[in-house]
């Protein structure tokens, strides 16, 4: 942390050449050696934002943890014993989470794709009606539809099965993917356009070939936030599955509601594991800048 | 392409080309209008007393009226109302900073955000049992402080969770909130900002007014719709202010549930009025704050 | 205008749909197995699953049906799916909405594990098969004439509920923070120690099931005893006696945990609170003492079980099976599973089971099953009242429509300071 190298723009402005380099005050905050305080904030704001994981860390893995204990006195690997049983059920709502997971992140692409091409490359009449329409799961609380959802759901015969959460899933899914899309689709086209020209604008074929390298890692990012949708839903599960979908949310708080503060813990951190190890592998792999069209949500 | 097309437009082109754009809207449109609009309907249908268990199956507003008139409901309507506001200003200077300092870094950049964005698919219900055990007056904080005679019992520390602010709430909002409105004004500071930023630079701005007018300006429209979505989901989220929030004045989606879950069958129309109260205040701000976002950025223009 | 349009065509065809589901079907429920021929029971459920939906918070409950009874159903060919609940309405509620929404047939759920005022909700909305439990071959070792068994919340159980157990409620101290002759005997005592220990206790918000318990026996007290409300409901001496007790839960309200301006949720959260040393006292049902929660390290060792000498509600709980239950020979099945001699023991030990109550009658055991019982029971040690303690003090349970009086004006009078409505 002592010595932070920054390529971006050093080069391009020589310090005695660049303009307004006469002013001290705009030579001292270029952004080429940050600061000791920032890098100290960032660490600081980095810890806090980790902080709350490290009690349900120390809560999973001990017993009988009471106030005024820091760290436990009596450590114990019950509370993962019991979770990590192929009896107890954990590992059928892993797989159920997985299950509808991937399913709603690959049919939120198929149906959402298309739109979000659309919204992120069209003007046409009705766009904003359209927007507006699109993100209302978003924004509508999902206690305030959740009743009207299963009568729906009911009546289509989907309720109590995994189809029929898949299906749920997709509401408040599609907005997210169908929004992040078109932020995708907007910065790629706009790529895809200048380097058409530059090529002469040759074979639409290529072009696909172009467009669909451009998007591809945005729509990952895309359908990860699908993912995500439903890896996190409760309540939308528990009224469409009817208890009988027992995902891993519907275990966390069935399991809380009992108070087992180590059960829960290490319950809470089997459902958060699997999520963060995604996050992490997706933005290593495609890069923190495939996360920059999250910034195309407008 | 297509849409710069210099020729007048010919009829037969534009019908073909309005197909197929709403071809390619229509399966959104069809999942979220029929299942989404449908649920609606029926959640409208049965806060009118026209559906339901408990309803008497003719139009009625009665539970309208024992909302307007219940001071329990009011009161829920404004501590809800305060911490959607609250945990939205907040996120949003705080999710501002935190992306203006990450950008600032070098080399740790890629790793800090990556942790900086850890919490974003940690679901609100850990990150509620977290807090509690950690910010609670038994929690690990209150631990620490007893452990090194800061405090004298947990009665002694300070009581931010359950508290009639919903203080335990806003904290929770705001820790999982941060990193999503800092990760969207960090894309857009990728995307954009350097360029403008020197371009200001070389006008000779200072600090203060590249910050001013031209940071903020170009984060404007995409946090704004960001905070849109974390005020309505702060709004109408229910499962942290069951775990974290005081037991009266409750918040809003806490008290829809109740009513919900009532024994008392006759309590649901007034649940699913409360739903649609929550729904329409929800769709008023974003409505409003779109207007806002268009005239700011009409004037900005100007 | 045209795209106006097409958002408007689908906003209209939302609305078909959701007029789609509007009209409710007629009630003609799923047909039930008559329990009278247990053979053709037995055949019927072979080859089914039972959804059987229960709360899911206690690790040992949990491991102890999907462990103990899941192997034995298995034996009969049928499959055990426990469904976990956050809470016993969802359970309620999936049944309700289903049978809104005309699904009369072929329900989500096949049995749930019930009793009080979700007893009470599903009876009203005529949503529990009745006329049945007392038929099941292992109904003989109830005792029905026992009015605690018959009913329930004050309802005649009518064959629609199965009991799985018995509980009584009790106090809970800890032995190192409290001597036990400080404890309070009485409601009245019991006010005289909040005020002199300030910040020291407190209770479930109602409708939490040991919030509304809680305050229920304090009635009892204030209005002279159990015996009277056992009868029916009485109006008038309710709002008499609700009256007396808010006034004094008033008074005793700055000297309750944060000034009683907020109230734990559940059980769970009092529990932890009691655990974690910010309140004195906490609650139990469980007849065979709170070893199981010991073990689970949610109670510390040295907490303690205790009861007024003004005595505490003992009750059941039950089985049911909703009138839309799809396989409700299986849920007939384990109902009748959950009252055999040896499972009812062994949910009994704190050592395996979880410290539950019979739900049967002891004096038509065996007598081998009777010294097990025994043996049990005798080998509780500090962690359990004795039974014949229990059995002293035990006071019938109120009337579903005075709990829920209690809890809708509570909420209203105490929980948000505003007149009775």
């Amino acid at each position: 942390m002592t010595h932070i190298e920054v390529g971006d723009d050093t080069g391009r402005w020589p310090a005695a050449t660049r303009p307004g380099a006469a002013a001290a005050a705009t030579e001292a905050d270029r952004p080429s050696r940050p600061r000791a305080w920032v890098v100290l904030t960032v660490t600081l704001l980095l810890a806090l934002l980790l902080l709350p994981l490290v009690p349900l860390v120390l809560a999973s893995l001990a017993d009988a943890y009471f106030y005024p204990q820091v760290l436990p006195e009596r450590w114990s690997s019950r509370a993962w014993q019991v979770v990590l049983d192929p009896g107890s059920g954990t590992w059928a709502a892993l797989r159920d989470t997985v299950t509808i997971g991937v399913s709603v992140a690959v049919l939120s692409l198929v149906v959402a794709v298309p739109a979000g091409r659309v919204l992120g490359t069209r003007r046409f009449r009705g766009r904003r009606a359209v927007e507006l329409l699109l993100l209302l799961p978003v924004l509508v609380p999902a206690v305030a539809v959740a009743i009207g959802l299963h009568v729906v759901f009911l009546r289509l015969g989907l309720a109590g099965g995994i189809p029929g959460v898949v299906l749920v899933h997709l509401v408040p899914a599609t907005p997210y993917v169908v929004l992040l899309s078109a932020g995708v689709f907007a910065n790629a086209e706009l790529a895809l356009e200048e380097q058409a020209r530059a090529l002469g604008a040759s074979a639409w074929q290529a072009q696909r070939h172009v467009t669909l390298r451009l998007v591809a890692p945005g729509l990952a990012v895309a359908a990860l936030f699908g993912f995500l949708v439903s890896w996190g839903q409760y309540v939308l599960t528990l009224v469409v599955g009817g208890g009988r979908v027992v995902t891993l949310p519907i275990l966390l708080f069935s399991t809380a509601s009992g108070g087992d503060a180590s059960i829960t813990a290490a319950t809470a951190l089997f459902h958060a594991l699997p999520a963060l190890v995604l996050l992490v592998v997706v933005s290593r792999v495609l890069g923190t800048g495939a996360f920059a069209s999250v910034g195309g949500m407008r | 392409m297509s849409g710069r097309h210099p020729a007048p437009v010919r009829p037969r082109w534009r019908t073909r080309e309005h197909i197929r754009t709403w071809a390619a809207l229509a399966p959104s449109l069809l999942l979220v209008g029929v299942l989404f609009g449908g649920a609606v309907v029926q959640t409208i249908l049965r806060s009118a007393g026209l559906l339901g268990t408990g309803a008497g199956g003719t139009f009625s507003l009665a539970a309208y009226r024992t909302l307007l008139t219940d001071p329990v409901v009011g009161r829920s309507l404004v501590l809800t109302a305060a911490v959607a506001v609250i945990a939205t200003a907040v996120s949003v200077v705080l999710g501002i900073a935190a992306a203006l300092l990450l950008h600032r870094l070098g080399r740790g950049r890629k790793l800090a955000t990556t942790l900086f964005q850890l919490n974003l698919p940690i679901p609100h219900v850990i990150g509620a049992v977290a807090i509690l055990a950690l910010l609670g007056q038994s929690g690990l904080l209150s631990r620490i402080g007893a452990q090194t005679g800061v405090v004298d019992g947990p009665a002694a520390f300070p009581a931010i969770t359950f508290d009639p602010w919903a203080i335990g709430v806003i904290v929770q909002y705001v820790w999982k909130e941060v990193p999503f409105i800092g990760i969207v004004a960090l894309a857009i500071l990728a995307a954009r900002g350097d360029e403008l930023d020197d371009a200001a630079r070389t006008l000779g701005a200072t600090r203060w007014q590249r910050l001013r007018h031209v940071t903020l300006p170009l984060l404007l429209p995409g946090v704004l719709s960001a905070a849109v979505i974390v005020f309505a989901f702060t709004f109408g989220a229910f499962e942290v202010p069951l775990l974290l929030g005081p037991t009266s004045p409750t918040l809003l989606p806490v008290l829809a549930h109740r009513r919900y879950i009532d024994t008392d069958l006759a309590a649901r129309p007034e649940a699913m009025a409360i739903s649609v109260v929550l729904t329409v205040v929800v769709i008023a701000v974003v409505l409003i704050s779109a207007a806002v976002a268009r005239r700011s950025i009409r004037s900005e223009a100007a | 205008m045209r795209s106006v349009t097409n958002v408007v065509v689908l906003l209209a065809a939302a609305l078909v749909v959701a007029a789609g589901c509007a009209d409710t079907g007629d009630q003609a429920s799923a047909p039930l197995p008559d329990p009278a021929d247990w053979d053709a029971v037995l055949s019927e459920a072979d080859g089914t699953t039972v959804d059987l939906h229960m709360w899911g918070g206690s690790t040992e409950i949990n491991r102890f049906v999907d462990e103990v009874y899941g192997p034995r159903l298995e034996e009969l060919g049928i499959t055990l799916r426990r469904v976990p609940l956050a809470d016993t309405a969802d359970a309620i509620n999936a049944v309700l909405g289903e049978l809104e929404a005309g699904r009369t047939t072929d329900g989500s759920v096949d049995l749930i594990w019930i009793n009080g005022e979700n007893h009470a909700t599903m009876r009203q909305a005529e949503a529990l098969h009745t006329g049945w439990s007392e038929s099941l071959p292992n109904a003989a070792l109830v005792d029905w004439d026992d009015p605690a068994v018959a009913f329930d919340a004050g309802i005649a159980v009518d064959g629609a509920e199965s009991p799985w157990g018995s509980a009584q409620f009790q106090f809970v101290y800890d032995s190192t923070r409290t001597d036990p002759d400080d404890l309070p005997r009485s409601y009245a005592e019991l006010a005289e120690w909040i005020e002199a220990n300030p910040g020291r206790f407190t209770y479930p918000a109602l409708p939490a099931f040991h919030g509304t318990r809680f305050l229920t026996q304090w009635l009892f007290e204030l209005s002279g005893g159990a015996e009277r409300w056992t009868d029916g409901f009485d109006e008038e001496a309710y709002l008499a006696a609700s009256e007396e007790l808010f006034a004094l839960l008033e008074r005793l309200r700055p000297f309750l945990w944060r000034e009683g301006e907020t109230y734990p949720t559940d059980i769970a959260d009092l529990d932890r609170l009691f655990a974690n040393g910010e309140v004195d006292l906490t609650f139990t049902q469980l007849p065979a003492g709170i070893g199981a929660n010991v073990d689970a390290g949610t109670l510390p060792s040295t907490a303690r079980p205790f009861v007024f000498d003004t005595g505490t509600i003992g009750d059941h709980h039950y089985l049911a099976i909703p009138v839309n239950a799809g396989d409700a020979g299986a849920a007939m099945v384990l109902a009748n599973l959950a009252l055999e001699p040896d499972l009812q023991l062994a949910k009994l030990d704190p050592a395996g089971g979880w410290g539950d109550g019979l739900a049967i009658d002891v004096t038509r055991l065996s007598a081998s099953e009777r010294s097990a019982a025994e043996e049990v029971t005798q080998g509780l040690g500090e962690l359990a009242v004795p039974s014949e303690e229990l059995a002293a003090v035990r006071l019938p349970d109120a009337p579903a429509a005075l709990t829920d009086a209690l809890d809708r004006d509570w909420q209203r009078v105490i929980q948000d300071r505003q007149p009775r409505s």
